[in-house]
């Protein structure tokens, strides 16, 4: 960099600080790491989606030389886990989808474990299985959960205003149903333990990549019976998480089972086709939205109501409604709302917690609706837009306080630099079913930046310390997750503490020495993580220079932190090497070392029971507009370029910054476009990249991003949180630019070739 | 079990000598025998370039490959070019370029990117997503992979 | 559990073929299709694994008495790479551009794809389109056998287990010969066909003569159009005819339901993709 000597890192392009040793192969994830003694877990997954367990029969599997325990419901304590604490790890009385732990077995090989799970003989008696949702709920339906006889695993209800009044006010109303599909993770790292249980001591080390080390040494307490303070949870560096280890899994307290049995460590990793079966995915809903206006522009009400196909057992996904709230109560202003929301049992695979968290959902459905009345309207689509977006100041209907907000900005560049109102107003005189036909279309999310108050505390926790050479190393309890929270916090602790980002290591995957954070997730890392080291660097920076002013005859405010020196604030002057400062504590009488600490909480509060209340400390907002090309003859939709205006608070690490963005269009891209898991009868019927099909390098569009900087009062440097952003909105914008471009409104994903196709001659089911 | 074969090949410069059960892929023999661990299993059936390594210079899928058929050749994986000084250009602007988020398909990226290279020095983007449509990743979005190789590209081979 | 119990990797073909006599080797060349079978309990190893790699006279490439004939072990990247072969059947190169990816490229034989007998086979429409043969040998001798009698059913072949097959060959395309590959996809490759569609003909003076048009993933083998073929042979490309084309290749296709596509939209992109490949050659 030409950055003159004491440039601020904020707003830089800084490399990850993990990634010289990635490019180099040297980063040993999960999968790499092997403990002496180790035996290799795997699971027996049932072969059926609703069956009565009549008996397993394990003596042959136990039998095999190489095999060293064989573990089935009976040999364990039951503590079933999850959202619901209705999924027993194994499975004794029933099972209720193809995921289905029946036996775990523990050998010195793969192939080994392999043979034996082919010997393990399970006999079961199939029960009447559900497989649509919507037949959950009727009388006379199987039930899956005997706690739950109505099937219904949780129901959301929340108001805000009279929608009654709100119809009653509309000069016009829509009503649609969306439907959106399953999709997963993928993440290129398979799921993956190991187990490491010391007898003797009766310590337990978890290798996991868990998202929330801290609430799963919890629940493993729980699950295990066990005294917290013995269990210790180490991160290795993770090949991907978006979510999907935001929950404690089966496989987990499986692998610990197999470690207590046989007193070695166990390592069990998924081949990729269990990830595909076995990993929670997205979750797929029903939405029946119907919204309205006023000839003026101005939104009346929405009326919401949503069947959530919980599947077999409850794990995140049922809890989406708390964020799909959010969107349909203050995604623009809307005076009047109601939403009701069942998720309910099936015999299909659950799902859990996928970033965006039903906000994609959610958004396809009012995105769509806004182009619709917009257009029943005779307004323009981005004026209508434009004229129901809040400004900062504003307090939504669900109590959501927007102190910084940047949506008016994002809707304005991102139709400027698109040239939307123009383009779609030509595509849309030129839309139609024949030929290739092109189109843009506009969508816009809103989504918690600072931080989500579900738990009892959204906090984090930092320790700091420096040695007698300047070098930092700070302890955080946020998790690195692959999303650049490593370098981010670097980045923020060098800019107070005024130290070049080679002076610094981050200590984040040990939960015997960082202290608490409650996990990646809600895109809160920067934004919490960032302000609790920033307050630890402060405390550092200010017992610093308090010393620094008894042996330099200035005032402490007199002095400053930059580029590894204490120096006059007023014009740098330098007057003593920082590293000279911290000896001189240490070695002198005072024989005091610099090691501070912070709990960062944020100022939010928790939901009251009609799920109201300020639950971020800062709110985020992205508007996307996507250019396609629709060909009619195969169906194919090719996306051409993608404009993206987020809000971001404040860029803090540009090129990380942009690669969130960038990689969070994409995944959109392929929500939107191609990915898909048929289920059939229970079964996913395409557990393969071959047939589940992820966007490759050839298929990315051109990639426009602006960022809109708030300047958050309460946000690291004003930043705010983006990590779920950029996946939001894309396949709302997609489906309005493929109505532009043919004049046919497409109201459930994927929009695959075929799909489109048939929606297009009028025989889409 | 079958019975073992024979075989030497050279991996990463290093003559080495093997005793493998035949049915073995190569992607196990690098990552469960021989200890290197850079080359990673993505899915074992050749659709997303994470195993991706070099043999006799050309690009394959290890997961697909026979450890057999390593009989007689040269192997190089992603931790033979990390220390070869004429990949530093490219491994330096996948660092410089961010095109490392989570780093699980970066190794299988950086041999895939050095083939693409050894067979178009001066390759563009479309050559270069082309030449990586075999190698999936789910965090980046590609972009910054492909402005990295393409820089890559660009620059003058290093001595 | 594998039942390999001895693995040969023979320098000379006399060597392969004796070993395969008994009737109980499992041939591996690229490996591409093999491993992924062998993983998904598909395929089983027989007592003798064989590798063929190391025949160097299964990788020639040679233009003789107006055919080429490719040897089974060129790669799918070397058939796009070769100049030879993107001289002599530039149809068969470019089927190679939209197959997989480069590393599968890298490793999978044109052997291989033909002996897999995929509906789908990337190359196998090009090669019908091209009225290759089968070169196969065994202990017993040689026979070529033409494309479109080579397979018998998804995966299924003429090919006796005794037997290897040692090449392709393909008559040279004649003066004025136009051809045209489609294969259905949202990307340029790693795509399991859901239609791949091949076209050869002579143009001269508007008409065309010697129609081939061959069939992927459209029924249990690619197969050659022949009511397609007879609707287009002796005629010009008028818009009329070519719809005539388009509702034939619609009708005369048989495929089925299945995870990737359905018979009822596998038809509409034949019928499409004629249409749009017709068209093409006219515009030209």
């Amino acid at each position: 960099m030409n950055a003159p000597q004491h440039a601020s890192l904020i707003g830089q392009r800084i490399p990850k600080m993990d990634a010289p040793e990635k490019a180099a192969g040297k980063t040993r994830y999960i999968q790499d790491l092997n403990l002496p003694g180790q035996l290799y877990g795997l699971i027996l997954r049932t072969d059926r989606v609703h069956a009565r367990i009549v008996s397993i029969d394990t003596s042959a599997a136990k039998a095999l030389p190489g095999v060293r325990a064989v573990l089935t419901a009976a040999d364990v304590p039951i503590h079933p886990i999850g959202v619901n604490k209705d999924n027993p790890p194994l499975k004794s009385d029933k099972v209720r989808c193809e995921r289905d732990e029946v036996a775990a077995v523990a050998a010195d090989s793969i192939e080994i474990a392999q043979a034996a799970l082919k010997l393990i003989k399970v006999e079961y008696e199939d029960l009447p299985p559900i497989f649509d949702p919507r037949d959950s709920i009727k009388d006379g339906a199987p039930v899956i959960h005997a706690a739950k006889p109505d099937n219904i695993a949780m129901a959301f209800d929340y108001a805000h205003g009279d929608v009654e009044q709100g119809e009653a006010e509309s000069d016009v109303v829509v009503e649609d149903e969306f439907t959106l599909h399953r999709v997963t993770h993928c993440c290129m790292g398979v799921s993956g333990v190991i187990a490491d249980f010391e007898p003797v001591s009766g310590n337990l080390t978890l290798y996991s990549n868990t998202q929330v080390p801290f609430l799963h040494k919890r629940e493993f307490a729980e699950v295990l019976g066990m005294d917290p303070s013995r269990i210790r949870i180490i991160q290795p560096p993770i090949g991907g998480g978006f979510g999907s280890k935001l929950d404690i899994y089966p496989f987990e307290p499986i692998a610990v089972y197999l470690a207590k049995a046989t007193r070695r460590p166990v390592k069990l990793i998924f081949s990729r086709e269990e990830e595909f079966i076995a990993s929670p995915t997205r979750q797929p809903a029903i939405i029946r939205l119907r919204s309205g206006a006023k000839r003026d522009g101005t939104l009346t009400f929405r009326t919401v109501d949503v069947l959530l196909d919980n599947g077999g057992y409850t794990s995140w996904g049922a809890t989406i409604p708390f964020v799909m709230m959010q969107t349909f109560s203050s995604l623009y202003r809307v005076p009047h709302c109601r939403y009701h929301t069942k998720a309910v049992y099936t015999n299909n695979p659950f799902a859990g917690s996928f970033r965006g968290y039903g906000n994609l959902q959610a958004t396809f459905a009012i995105e769509q609706q806004m182009d619709k009345l917009a257009d029943a309207l005779g307004i323009d689509a981005y004026e209508f837009r434009l004229k129901n977006a809040q400004e900062a100041g504003e307090i939504t209907g669900q109590g959501m306080h927007f102190k910084t907000c940047g949506f008016h900005d994002c809707l304005k560049i991102a139709a400027e630099r698109s040239g939307f109102a123009a383009k779609r107003k030509a595509m849309g005189a030129a839309k139609g079913l024949s030929g290739v036909r092109k189109g843009v279309g506009m969508a816009s999310m809103l989504h918690v930046g600072g931080g989500a108050k579900i738990y009892p505390s959204d906090g984090c926790g930092t320790i700091l310390k420096l040695d007698d050479f300047g070098h930092v190393t700070i302890m955080t309890g946020a998790s690195e997750i692959g999303q650049g929270s490593e370098t981010v916090l670097a980045q923020l602790v060098c800019e107070e503490l005024g130290v070049p980002m080679s002076a610094v290591t981050v200590v984040n995957n040990d939960t015997d020495i960082t202290p608490w954070d409650v996990g990646v997730h809600a895109s809160r890392t920067t934004f919490i993580a960032g302000n609790s080291a920033i307050g630890a660097a402060r405390k550092a920076k200010d017992k610093i220079l308090a010393a620094a002013s008894t042996v330099s005859n200035m005032k402490a405010e007199e002095l400053d932190l930059k580029g590894g020196n204490i120096v006059r604030a007023s014009d740098g002057e330098k007057v003593m090497p920082l590293a000279k400062m911290l000896r001189q504590l240490h070695f002198s009488d005072k024989a005091e070392l610099v090691m501070t600490t912070n709990y960062y909480e944020p100022p939010s509060v928790h939901q009251d029971k009609g799920f109201k209340g300020d639950v971020s400390a800062a709110y985020a907002w992205a508007t996307q507009v996507v250019e396609v090309e629709v060909d009619t003859d195969t169906g194919i939709v090719r996306l051409l370029k993608v404009w993206a205006a987020h809000d971001v608070g404040r860029v803090l690490n540009e090129m990380g910054l942009e690669g969130q963005i960038e990689g969070g269009i994409i995944m959109g891209q392929g929500y939107a476009l191609c990915e898909d898991m048929p289920v059939v009868k229970g079964h996913l019927v395409n557990p393969a990249f071959r047939d589940y099909k992820l966007i490759t390098a050839p298929e990315i569009p051109e990639m426009d991003i602006s960022f809109i900087e708030t300047m958050d009062g309460e946000g690291p440097q004003g930043a705010k949180g983006v990590g779920e952003a950029p996946s939001i909105c894309m396949a709302a914008a997609v489906a309005n630019a493929i109505e532009n471009a043919t004049g046919v409104r497409i109201t459930s994903l994927p929009f695959t070739p075929e799909r489109v196709y048939s929606a297009l001659k009028g025989k889409l089911q | 079990m079958s019975s073992l074969v024979e075989i030497s090949c050279v991996v990463n410069g290093t003559p080495t000598r093997l005793a493998v059960p035949p049915e073995t892929s190569a992607l196990t023999l690098l990552r469960e025998h021989i200890g290197l661990t850079g080359t990673k299993y993505g899915c074992g059936e050749g659709e997303c370039g994470a195993c991706t390594i070099l043999v006799d210079g050309i690009s394959v899928n290890s997961c697909l490959m026979f450890a057999v058929d390593f009989d007689g050749r040269t192997i190089t994986t992603i931790e033979g070019l990390a220390v070869d000084r004429a990949s530093d250009p490219l491994r330096k602007a996948f660092v410089d370029k961010g095109g490392v988020q989570c780093g699980f398909c970066t190794p299988g990226m950086v041999v895939q990117s050095r083939h693409v290279l050894d067979k178009h020095p001066h390759a563009g983007p479309d050559e270069v997503k082309r030449g990586l449509e075999g190698n999936l990743c789910r965090c980046t979005g590609y972009k910054k992979i492909v402005e990295a190789v393409v820089t890559a590209a660009a620059q003058p081979a290093a001595e | 559990m594998t039942a390999i119990e001895r693995y040969l990797a023979p320098a000379g073909l006399d060597d392969a073929l004796a070993a395969l006599a008994g009737g109980n080797a499992t041939v591996l060349a690229g490996g591409t299709d093999l491993m992924p079978q062998i993983n998904a309990g598909k395929v089983a190893f027989r007592p003798i694994l064989l590798n063929i790699r190391r025949i160097p006279e299964l990788r020639a490439v040679e233009v003789s008495n107006g055919r080429i004939t490719i040897g089974a072990l060129v790669t799918i990247n070397e058939l796009k790479d070769n100049p030879l072969i993107a001289k002599a059947v530039p149809l068969l190169a470019e089927a190679a551009d939209h197959f997989a990816s480069d590393q599968v490229r890298n490793m999978g034989t044109i052997g291989g794809n033909v002996a897999n007998a995929s509906p789908a086979g990337d190359t196998l429409v090009p090669l019908l389109t091209l009225d290759a043969e089968v070169e196969l040998a065994s202990g017993a001798g040689r026979r070529n056998v033409p494309m479109a009698e080579f397979f018998t059913g998804p995966g299924r072949t003429v090919r006796r287990p005794d037997e290897l097959i040692t090449g392709l060959s393909i008559p040279l395309p004649r003066l004025r010969t136009v051809s045209r590959f489609v294969k259905f996809g949202t990307r340029p490759a790693l795509d399991i066909s859901a239609v791949s569609i091949g076209f050869a003909a002579t143009l001269e003076s508007g008409r065309l003569s010697d129609v081939r048009v061959a069939f992927g993933a459209v029924g249990p083998t690619p197969i050659r159009g022949r009511a397609t073929e007879a609707v287009l042979e002796g005629a010009a490309l008028d818009p009329e005819r070519i719809a005539k084309a388009a509702a034939t290749a619609r009708d005369e296709v048989k495929p089925i339901d299945d995870l990737r596509a359905s018979a009822w939209y596998r038809r509409e992109l034949v019928h499409n993709l004629l249409g749009k490949v017709l068209s093409d050659v006219v515009s030209r």
